[in-house]
């Protein structure tokens, strides 16, 4: 036994195990078991009305959230709303993305190289970026500020569809079909054509085989894209927080977010372990279906024959549906935002109407945001700011990484592997905003040497990284299990040290797997909302959450340039990455 | 049961500048085990596809019976659906997510054949096939000869005309494949079916084929018996595709020692067939004396010298120089030679194989040489 320790720990690779071990226990775990606490003990300024002292258990939130007369708004009114967009995003998404991934994957529908990228795209952008083109265009005179183009041009849409349940599923429902897309169409794409071929020989119909041979075969392709979208639309915070406002729509990430607004701490961690609760039986479900797929694996296949099918008087039309879907999935929103930056009153086509102003003009009429965004230090500041944090996050997750990687590959110690493994795997359980919320929960005040880093970059800089490390882990692991032991051990043998040896052999051989593993957390903190909107505050603000304050103050043309910014920057960093990295954006998913 | 008549069908792929198969004729006769062989990507799944209607010509007609399935001419096309064809693929193509008895009574489904009438034909065809105890298990569990005998179950249940079969044989084992070759003669015996067979495996279309179509470059370079076929290959591409160690070529115009010495044998038996550019002997013809006064008068002999003596178990391969070039030589002798050891080769004139400059075979000269037809 001591022998056996003794190997263990010759070689350094265990003691960092435990050393990142440790800093992701701190960082991961620590916080959520925070904010599940926080749902059982009296918090703050609540002692007076439970009774008993600040940090006694009670049941009290649990009650004030599933059964007091508040429950309603607090947790049931929003379950209602999240369950039936989640519901209504996934039906909606598998309408359009059934049909686009058998397009793309089996048949001889023209431009078919671009459109696999480019119905991708949707799922580059923020996804609140469509819910700012929805307010540009459909905003109707129940909220004040700019008006929207059709109020503008003299229709003045109802509230069901300017607000609301309607748009929320619908630019879910597009934000999201990119996953079906990836997902079937992968699976059609490994299919062996000849489980087709065999049926059709034996007489049955394509409407037979559809039924009876594809549909089955694609289920758990299909379960597994389903039970992905009601993952992200339960944590999904920056639709609903702009379209489902003004007519008090509120789903569990926006009450969430409410009841951390208005200090009712308790009830937040109600809520945010409701949410994760939520997001690991959906996660759970997946793996246990996905497990139960491989049943079906057939053995000694050659591998698909990759023929397609011919459309031939159908190829118009079928191209023409794919660019109807781009054009309204992505053409649409970006023209609509990129016009609006442009013009002083909406949906007035004339000359005169159009201005760059609001990009680089000086001396507007506003009382505040003077200039045009570009020329304005807040936009920078945020930007620098932006750039500074997730960049900061993004090298940070890339690097602990490749270092759980090597780990979790290298470690005698099993238990250890397993625990690194799983703990970087769990902020992909727990939706941003409830992660976020655990975050507030844990440094909002200080906790011995560690001060209260509210307010802090440092916080935002912690959560993120915490945030991206799935991807970060999972890059590394996979990176790691590529690379065999042999080119370590013969440095080794050479005399090199670990140290010489992680600087001279790991890191260089992994240097392209490293820089998707910094790039991929960048792009998707740069886009991603809700961590920010809990954690920042106007010192430390980032582009997204600067343009949600300029929304706020009705800034419609700057806050829209801002968003224009962000999705710039994800879609040309998503396209680097795939340079980068050789791959589609399929593997790359979830993120 | 039905013929099939292939007339000058050919098959461009859309976007590929050469033809898969050009101006191919091919009849099977009813009750044929017809087999074809070639290289990969000469054509031959091409072929056995658009018998299967899974793709079409793209010139040519395609006739099963009377009935034209597909022409390119009169723009008939009639879906595979409908051919009332079996096919057997390779990799088996097993449905994974139906039990076996599921995958094998798929087509009797689909033909809504009476219950009682579709148990009966699936129990049949399941015991024929020795698969009746796997009936509930998933494709995944069974090993690859047993997903062999699915597949073929569940095409012989709808008991088709024509069993089409894409190198069934060839993700088995080497014991196996000796089985399931067994099987499928069995099979061919009982079910009276036309079977088309495509394979790279020489062994297997001799063993089983009634008749083999030899295929390269898309076109088919000879078509006949197995014996046919090894005996009197039709062209330098057929001589050198079959036959396992492969034929001992010579070059006439090379000007080597051992291609004058056949010239100048050759000379005074053939009268007018023209210039001959390549001789062929197959190894087993390739007799080995050491000594001078065995050698029979009328043959064609040349010293050589042993490279190398390679057993194969049973059956011995030797190598030989001879007139500065290397042949091979089987026997099923032990050898007593050795490498180093001097000897006299000898062929009968019967043995030996001439091709024009073209490459075909030339006819004329095998009667010259007393070779039967």
């Amino acid at each position: 036994m001591r022998y056996k320790m003794k190997l263990t720990m010759r070689e350094p690779t265990t003691a960092v195990g435990f050393v990142v071990a440790i800093i992701f226990a701190y960082l991961i775990l620590l916080p959520v078991l925070s904010i599940l606490l926080d749902a059982v003990k009296v918090q703050l300024g609540d002692a007076r009305r439970i009774g008993g002292e600040v940090g006694d258990g009670t049941l009290y939130y649990l009650h004030r959230t599933f059964l007091s007369p508040v429950a309603q708004n607090f947790f049931w009114g929003p379950l209602k709303n999240t369950l039936s967009v989640a519901l209504g995003a996934i039906l909606l998404s598998f309408l359009i993305g059934t049909p686009l991934a058998w397009l793309l994957s089996r048949t001889d529908m023209f431009a078919r190289r671009w459109f696999a990228t480019a119905l991708i795209v949707p799922y580059m952008l923020p996804s609140w970026t469509f819910a700012l083109a929805w307010t540009t265009l459909f905003k109707n005179r129940t909220v004040g500020g700019q008006q929207g183009w059709l109020e503008a041009m003299g229709m003045t849409p109802p509230d069901w569809m300017s607000y609301g349940q309607f748009p929320i599923t619908i630019i879910l429902s597009l934000h999201y079909a990119p996953f079906i897309i990836l997902l079937l169409g992968n699976g059609l794409r490994r299919l062996d054509s000849q489980l087709e071929d065999s049926a059709r020989i034996l007489g049955a119909t394509r409407g037979q085989i559809a039924v009876q041979i594809l549909l089955p075969l694609m289920r758990p392709a299909l379960f597994s894209a389903a039970l992905l979208i009601f993952a992200k639309c339960l944590g999904d915070f920056g639709v609903t927080y702009v379209l489902g406002l003004p007519v008090q729509f509120d789903v569990l990430a926006t009450s969430l977010y409410r009841s951390i607004g208005s200090r009712q701490t308790g009830v937040a961690g109600v809520l945010a372990g409701s949410i994760m609760a939520m997001g690991i039986v959906a996660l759970l479900i997946d793996a246990y279906v996905v497990r139960e797929a491989r049943r079906f694996v057939t053995v000694g296949s050659k591998g698909s024959m990759d023929r397609k099918s011919q459309l031939k008087k159908w190829r118009i039309p079928a191209t023409g549906f794919a660019a109807v879907i781009f054009i309204i999935s992505v053409g649409l929103p970006v023209l609509t935002l990129t016009l609006s930056t442009i013009m002083f009153v909406p949906a007035k086509f004339t000359l005169d109407n159009f201005t760059l102003q609001y990009w680089i003009g000086t001396d507007l009429e506003t009382v505040a945001m003077r200039t045009g965004i570009l020329l304005a230090p807040d936009m920078w500041s945020a930007a620098w700011n932006t750039l500074r944090i997730v960049g900061t996050a993004a090298v940070s997750a890339g690097f602990l990484g490749l270092l759980v990687g090597y780990v979790v590959v290298r470690t005698p110690f099993r238990p250890l592997s397993t625990f690194l493994r799983h703990v970087t795997f769990l902020p992909y359980l727990v939706p941003g905003i409830a992660f976020a919320a655990a975050y507030l929960s844990l440094f909002a005040v200080s906790h011995g040497p560690v001060p209260a880093l509210y307010g802090t970059t440092a916080i935002l800089i912690l959560a993120l990284t915490a945030d991206q490390m799935p991807y970060a882990s999972r890059a590394g692991i996979s990176a790691m299990m590529q690379l065999g032991k042999e080119p370590e051990e013969a440095a080794q043998v050479a005399g090199a040290g670990w140290v010489r040896r992680m600087r001279s052999i790991v890191i260089p051989i992994q240097k392209r797997s490293l820089v998707t593993g910094v790039l991929l957390p960048f792009i998707s903190g740069i886009k991603g909302l809700s961590l920010f909107v809990m954690l920042a505050v106007p010192s430390t603000d980032v582009l997204t959450t600067y343009s949600l304050r300029l929304i706020d103050y009705n800034y419609t043309q700057a806050a829209n340039a801002v968003v224009l910014i962000i999705a710039a920057v994800a879609y040309f960093g998503t396209l680097l990455a795939q340079r980068l990295t050789n791959t589609n954006l399929a593997e790359g998913l979830g993120g | 049961m039905p013929t099939i008549a292939l007339s000058q069908v050919r098959k461009t792929y859309p976007g590929s500048s050469t033809d898969a198969v050009r101006s191919l004729d091919l009849e099977i006769a009813d009750g044929e085990f017809m087999c074809l062989l070639g290289p990969s990507g000469c054509g031959k799944t091409t072929t056995l596809r658009m018998i299967a209607g899974l793709e079409n010509l793209s010139a040519g007609e395609l006739r099963i019976g009377d009935r034209v399935v597909d022409s390119a001419v009169e723009s008939t096309f009639v879906p595979p659906e409908d051919r009332k064809l079996g096919l057997v693929f390779q990799s088996y193509a097993l449905w994974p997510h139906l039990t076996i008895e599921r995958n094998t009574d798929f087509g009797l489904r689909l033909r809504k054949v009476p219950k009682a009438e579709r148990i009966k034909r699936t129990d049949d065809v399941m015991r024929a096939l020795g698969i009746e105890q796997y009936r509930d298990r998933y494709p995944s569990q069974l090993s690859g000869g047993q997903q062999q005998r699915v597949a073929l179950a569940r095409m012989l249940a709808v008991s088709p005309g024509v069993l089409l079969l894409d190198e069934p044989l060839s993700n088995l084992d080497a014991r196996l494949r000796l089985e399931m070759r067994a099987e499928l003669k069995r099979i061919h015996g009982k079910f009276g079916t036309t079977i088309v067979f495509v394979t790279h495996d020489q062994w297997e279309a001799m063993t089983l084929a009634t008749t083999i179509a030899v295929m390269n470059d898309g076109v088919i370079q000879q078509m006949g018996t197995p014996d046919d076929i090894y005996e009197r290959p039709a062209n330098r591409f057929v001589a050198e595709f079959v036959g396992s160690p492969p034929i001992n070529l010579i070059e006439q115009n090379a000007k080597t020692p051992i291609a004058a010495a056949i010239d100048s044998y050759l000379d005074g038996r053939l009268h007018d067939v023209g210039a001959v550019a390549l001789t062929g002997i197959r190894p087993e013809a390739i007799v080995l004396h050491t000594d001078a006064k065995d050698v029979p008068q009328d043959s064609f002999n040349l010293r050589a010298e042993i490279e190398g003596v390679l057993p194969t178990g049973g059956s011995w391969i030797v190598e030989v120089r001879a007139g500065g070039q290397l042949l091979f030589m089987t026997t099923h002798v032990a050898p007593t030679l050795s490498a180093g050891d001097d000897v006299t080769m000898v062929v009968e004139p019967a043995a030996f194989h001439l091709f024009d400059t073209d490459g075909q075979r030339m006819l004329n000269a095998d009667k010259a040489l007393g070779r039967s037809a």
